[in-house]
């Protein structure tokens, strides 16, 4: 399958990422290269089989719902972040 | 030329968990500082795991049955890829395709039925606040859990919008999966709205307005919606899909800024969480518990309260929780005298908070219908029966207390009148209603009212005077 140009940037976009142009170059090269192995799986026929959602084989894994004082301060997690203000997390401006 | 207009109505709720959607952290956050209620996993931080809260699935499907709605027996969650800083994680986790909640209804007070689609559980994002070269990021909001309950079109007009999000509103205050304070958000409508000439099979663009808090933003959105898109297509234009903002200020809806990747979310499975299967038995266990809801308050009530102040009393659950303890035939007296509180008193907040004991709203009604009390003074004890501090004592005690009690003792209102009918300032009224002026019986009844300070009971008073002048 040829993935295009476009789709890369595309996707960039959609992730926020800035791709070089040999980046792009390469990116689709690979992705190319997963569709095409993950292809080989069209061969099978899959009519009347459920999509897999996932492969644990779990279910109903829920919590209490009790609050648990959190070890990571505030202060601490703050720090993470590129920039700080007033106790919030400062990014550019969005709309 | 005439349209009709097609409404659907997705509204988010925030359920009222003590924790949230998929982190043990503290829900509820308001008064509390930003970025206070936070985990490493609402930060998305790498290698966390999100956990996912049991109490949230069973809120859902209380929600789900106040609908009248199928629980799905078996959901699970996607996620709703989307770059922006109100999500640390890049994407939403929310329930695209197997949601918890299946088809149902909401009956408006009118009778008309709204179909619901469904209803699915996701959570919330963050909070942003924008200023001139900035904006700031309060994380205390992610992953609160919310259930997006999405109508069919099957709202026609702008009262109709209203109503089906009042309806709403009420039916998830009284099922109790939500603190339904919409000052603060705990509601959150989008409307969807097109025209087509009336009798046209085919539905016309639609236009989605976004965000509206209020009821009355919702209907005053949809009124002006229904008069832009009629100026628009009678012009022979076409209306434009789009989203569009509504502001309360001017009154108005203008188009939104949109992103052109907008719809490409990128849905996949959650790989973190596993499948939710529910039985039969939890489904039903949680049912249960669902306690008496609008629809059945009006049929319990309607004959005896009339339906304009029933509608108003059936904005606060507590409230009519408490009219199911009353005796019937006080019911509507009652009914009447917390209607006049709540629209009277600027702090039906605060008395809501504190409601009267049944005990003492019974005897304080039977006291009026004895003619013990006046009906002022009826108000009056009732006003202290909210009181933490007097209400313990019951209503004959503070109604004694106050010296409110009417003087019903026929000797006793006797002497009184007489004693009024000997002083001399009386005799010419005593001598004009005799000769036929009727009106002055009433200044007679006020000098004996004057004479016991306010405690006889005036209609007594009256058969009284009569009798002693004709």
């Amino acid at each position: 399958m040829k993935i295009a140009r476009e789709d890369i940037v595309h996707l960039a976009s959609l992730s926020n990422f800035s791709l070089s142009d040999q980046e792009i170059e390469s990116l689709g090269k690979d992705l190319e290269d997963i569709i095409g192995y993950i292809s080989q799986l069209n061969e099978l026929n899959t009519d009347d089989i459920e999509p897999t959602y996932q492969v644990f084989e779990m279910e109903n894994v829920w919590r209490p719902d009790e609050i648990i004082v959190q070890e990571a301060e505030r202060e601490s997690l703050l720090a993470l972040t590129k920039e700080e203000k007033d106790h919030q997390i400062k990014v550019p401006k969005v709309l | 030329m005439k349209y009709t207009p097609t409404i659907g109505i997705e509204c988010h709720v925030q359920l009222s968990t003590k924790t949230k959607l998929f982190s043990e952290v503290d829900n509820d956050a308001r008064g509390k500082e930003p970025n206070s209620c936070v985990s490493p996993v609402d930060y998305a931080l790498p290698g966390m795991l999100p956990r996912l809260n049991g109490e949230a699935i069973k809120f859902a499907i209380r929600a789900g049955k106040a609908m009248n709605c199928e629980i799905n027996r078996s959901s699970r969650f996607d996620r709703k890829h989307y770059f922006y800083p109100d999500s640390p994680k890049g994407y939403q986790i929310t329930q695209f395709y197997a949601p918890i909640i299946g088809a149902g209804y909401v009956e408006l007070p009118s009778g008309t039925k709204i179909r619901i689609e469904h209803a699915h559980l996701e959570g919330d994002a963050g909070k942003l606040t924008h200023f001139d070269s900035y904006s700031l990021v309060d994380l205390n909001r992610v992953d609160t859990p919310l259930i997006e309950i999405v109508s069919m079109p099957d709202i026609h007009s702008a009262k109709e919008a209203h109503d089906y999000c009042k309806e709403l509103w009420r039916l998830m205050c009284f099922a109790g999966v939500t603190h339904g304070d919409l000052y603060n958000g705990n509601m959150r409508f989008d409307v969807n709205i097109s025209l087509a000439p009336e009798g046209a099979e085919k539905l016309g663009t639609r236009a989605e307005i976004k965000n509206l808090n209020s009821f009355r933003s919702v209907e005053r959105a949809v009124e002006y919606e229904i008069t832009r898109q009629t100026k628009i297509l009678d012009a022979g234009e076409k209306v434009v899909q789009e989203t569009r903002g509504w502001s309360d200020a001017t009154g108005k809806t203008t188009p939104q800024r949109s992103k052109e990747e907008a719809k490409d979310y990128r849905y996949m499975p959650e790989p973190d969480i596993p499948p939710i299967n529910l039985t039969d038995e939890l489904i039903e266990a949680e049912a249960a518990k669902l306690p008496l809801m609008p629809v059945d308050y009006r049929k319990r009530f309607t004959g005896s309260i009339n339906n304009d102040i029933l509608e108003i009393l059936l904005d606060y659950p507590e409230l009519m929780r408490k009219m199911s303890e009353i005796d019937e035939k006080y019911i509507k007296s009652i009914a009447n005298l917390f209607t006049s509180v709540l629209l009277a008193e600027e702090k039906s907040v605060e008395y809501l908070s504190s409601l009267p004991d049944a005990k003492d709203l019974n005897e304080l009604a039977q006291m009026n219908e004895q003619k013990e009390l006046s009906s002022t003074a009826t108000k009056e004890v009732f006003l202290r029966l909210f009181d933490p501090q007097m209400k313990g004592r019951g209503a004959k005690n503070i109604a004694k207390e106050l010296g409110l009690m009417q003087e019903n003792d026929l000797g006793a209102l006797e002497a009184i009148v007489d004693a009024v009918l000997a002083k001399s300032e009386t005799k010419k009224a005593q001598d004009d209603f005799r000769n036929g002026e009727e009106k002055v019986i009433g200044f007679l009844v006020g000098q004996v009212m004057k004479e016991s300070k306010g405690k006889a009971n005036p209609s007594a008073v009256q058969e009284i005077l009569r009798k002693k002048l004709s």
